[in-house]
C-alpha cells in the first residue's frame, strides 16, 4: 500500500509538469483538460475509495502549492472527486470500469464535481449567470477531460503497470 | 463502547476520512494569508518552477522560431515609429520643461519568460522565471507589448507568480482613454468587466481602456483592452462594461515586469489623511 502511494506520487510529478507546461497549448478557448484528475480517477478505480480520497487530497495540495491558486480549493475539490470516483472501485468490475466509454463517463462525473467545487471556492461573482458559469467552468472542462481520459485509457495496458 | 466505535469505523471509515480531509482543506483555505503559508508556497513553487522552466524551454523552442520572425517584423515597425516618437519626445520635453512637469515614464523593465500557467477560468496565474534576486517584488505590473497581463502576487528567490487579469481576486482601477472616466475592473468568471459604471458615463463600444492613475497597483496608463459594450442593468443606476483584453493570456510566453510598486509616499500621505478623519 505504501509503495503504491509512492508510485502514484512519483507519476504525479511529471503529470503536474505536463499539466502546467504542455496542456495549456491544447486548451480550446480557455477550456483546459485536467490530466491530474484522469490519473486520480484511474487510481480511485483501481485502488479503492479511501486511497482515491487521500490521493485527491495530496494531489490537490501539491497543485495549489505550485500554481498559486487559493490554497485548499483544488485540495477540497480533488478530495471529493477522488471519493466519488472511488465508488467505482469494485474489485471484480475494475476491468469493466476501465473500459473506454465507462472510464470516460466516470472521469466526466469526477471532473464535473471537481470543477464545480473548485469554481465555488474561487468565489466568482454570484451576480453572474450561474448556468452559463456552470457550463463554461464545469461542463466544458469536464467534457474535454473525459475525452482526453478516453484517449489515454486506450494506451494503458490492461495489466496494471501504473 | 470500543466495539461500537470499531464497528462504526468499519462501516463508515470512507465517510470519516472524507469529512476529516474536507475539514482540513477548509482550515487550510482559512489560513491562506498567513505568512507561514506564503513562505511554504514560495519555496514550493520556486522549486517546482526550476523543473518546469527546463520543460518549458524545450516546448517553446518551436514557437520561438515563429515568434522570432514576428518580433523582427515588429522591430522594424517600431524602429520607424521610434524615429517619429523621438521627434515628438524632443518637443514634449521642451513643453514639459516649460510646464515644470515631472517625467514619470522612465520605469525600468525586467524581461521574463512564462515557465508554467494555471489557466483556470477563475484563478488565472502564470509562473515567471524571475524572482527577488532580479529585484521583482509583490505588486509589480506584468506587461507585454500589447498591454497589461497581471500583477506579481508571490515571489521566491528566482521565480514569481503573477495573477493574470483573468483572476477573480485581481481588481484594477481603469479609465476610458477617450472620456477619462474611471471605474473598477475585475474578472467575473466569464468576462473582464468594469463594474458600477454610472449610466451617465459616456463609455462606448470600441473605446480603449487603460489603467488609471488612481490605481494603487499600476500608477500610470497601460493599455488593458477595448470596451465591448455594456451589460445593461434594467434597474438601478449602474452599468457593467465588458472589456476585451489586448493580451491573449493563453498564448503569452514572454513578458516584462515593470520595476515599480505603488508609491509609498502616496500611500503614507493617504494614510495620514485617513487618520485625520478617524
Amino acid at each position: 500500500m505504501k509503495l503504491n502511494y509512492i508510485i502514484s506520487l512519483l507519476i504525479f510529478i511529471p503529470v503536474l509538469i505536463i499539466q502546467t507546461t504542455v496542456v495549456p497549448f491544447i486548451s480550446i478557448g480557455e477550456v483546459v483538460p485536467d490530466l491530474i484528475l484522469i490519473l486520480l480517477v484511474y487510481y480511485s478505480i483501481t485502488e479503492g475509495q479511501i486511497y482515491g480520497t487521500v490521493l485527491g487530497f495530496i494531489y490537490g495540495f501539491c497543485f495549489d502549492l505550485v500554481t498559486g491558486s487559493l490554497l485548499g480549493s483544488a485540495m477540497i475539490a480533488k478530495t471529493v472527486s477522488g471519493f466519488v470516483a472511488g465508488y467505482f472501485s469494485s474489485e471484480n468490475k475494475v476491468d469493466i470500469y476501465l473500459m473506454f466509454f465507462n472510464f470516460g463517463l466516470i472521469v466526466f462525473l469526477a471532473a464535473l464535481i471537481d470543477q464545480i467545487i473548485y469554481s465555488f471556492f474561487s468565489a466568482f461573482d454570484i451576480s453572474s449567470n450561474i448556468f452559463l458559469i456552470f457550463f463554461q467552468n464545469a461542463f466544458l472542462p469536464a467534457f474535454y477531460t473525459a475525452l482526453l481520459g478516453m484517449i489515454i485509457i486506450i494506451f494503458v495496458p490492461k495489466k496494471r503497470i501504473l | 463502547m470500543i466495539r461500537f466505535l470499531n464497528s462504526f469505523w468499519y462501516n463508515f471509515k470512507e465517510y470519516i476520512i472524507l469529512t476529516a480531509l474536507v475539514i482540513l482543506s477548509l482550515f487550510i483555505i482559512s489560513q491562506n494569508h498567513s505568512p507561514a503559508v506564503q513562505r511554504i508556497r514560495a519555496i514550493a513553487f520556486g522549486t517546482f518552477a526550476t523543473v518546469t522552466s527546463v520543460v518549458s524551454d524545450v516546448v517553446n523552442i518551436k514557437s520561438l522560431k515563429k515568434e522570432n520572425i514576428q518580433l523582427r517584423e515588429t522591430n522594424a515597425k517600431l524602429m520607424l515609429q521610434l524615429s517619429k516618437l523621438r521627434e515628438a519626445a524632443i518637443i514634449n520635453d521642451e513643453l514639459k520643461g516649460l510646464l515644470s512637469l515631472k517625467d514619470t515614464s522612465g520605469y525600468p523593465l525586467i524581461p521574463a519568460s512564462v515557465v508554467s500557467k494555471s489557466l483556470s477560468r477563475v484563478q488565472g496565474t502564470i509562473t515567471l522565471n524571475v524572482g527577488s534576486s532580479d529585484s521583482v517584488k509583490v505588486g509589480m505590473p506584468v506587461i507585454t507589448d500589447k498591454g497589461l497581463v497581471g500583477i506579481i502576487y508571490s515571489v521566491s528567490g528566482n521565480y514569481s507568480i503573477a495573477r493574470t487579469l483573468q483572476n477573480v481576486d485581481l481588481k484594477i482601477t481603469v479609465k476610458d482613454e477617450r472620456t477619462r472616466e474611471n471605474g473598477l475592473m475585475k474578472w467575473n468568471g466569464e468576462n473582464l468587466v468594469i463594474i458600477n459604471v454610472p449610466k451617465t458615463f459616456q463609455i462606448k463600444k470600441g473605446d480603449r481602456v487603460v489603467t488609471s492613475e488612481l490605481s494603487s497597483l499600476v500608477p500610470f496608463p497601460i493599455p488593458v483592452g477595448v470596451a465591448a459594450g455594456s451589460n445593461n442593468v434594467e434597474t438601478g443606476i449602474f452599468n457593467e462594461i465588458k472589456v476585451i483584453p489586448f493580451v491573449d493570456f493563453a498564448k503569452v510566453e514572454n513578458v516584462f515586469i515593470l520595476k515599480t510598486v505603488a508609491s509609498k509616499e502616496i500611500d503614507s500621505l493617504e494614510l495620514n489623511f485617513l487618520k485625520k478623519f478617524q
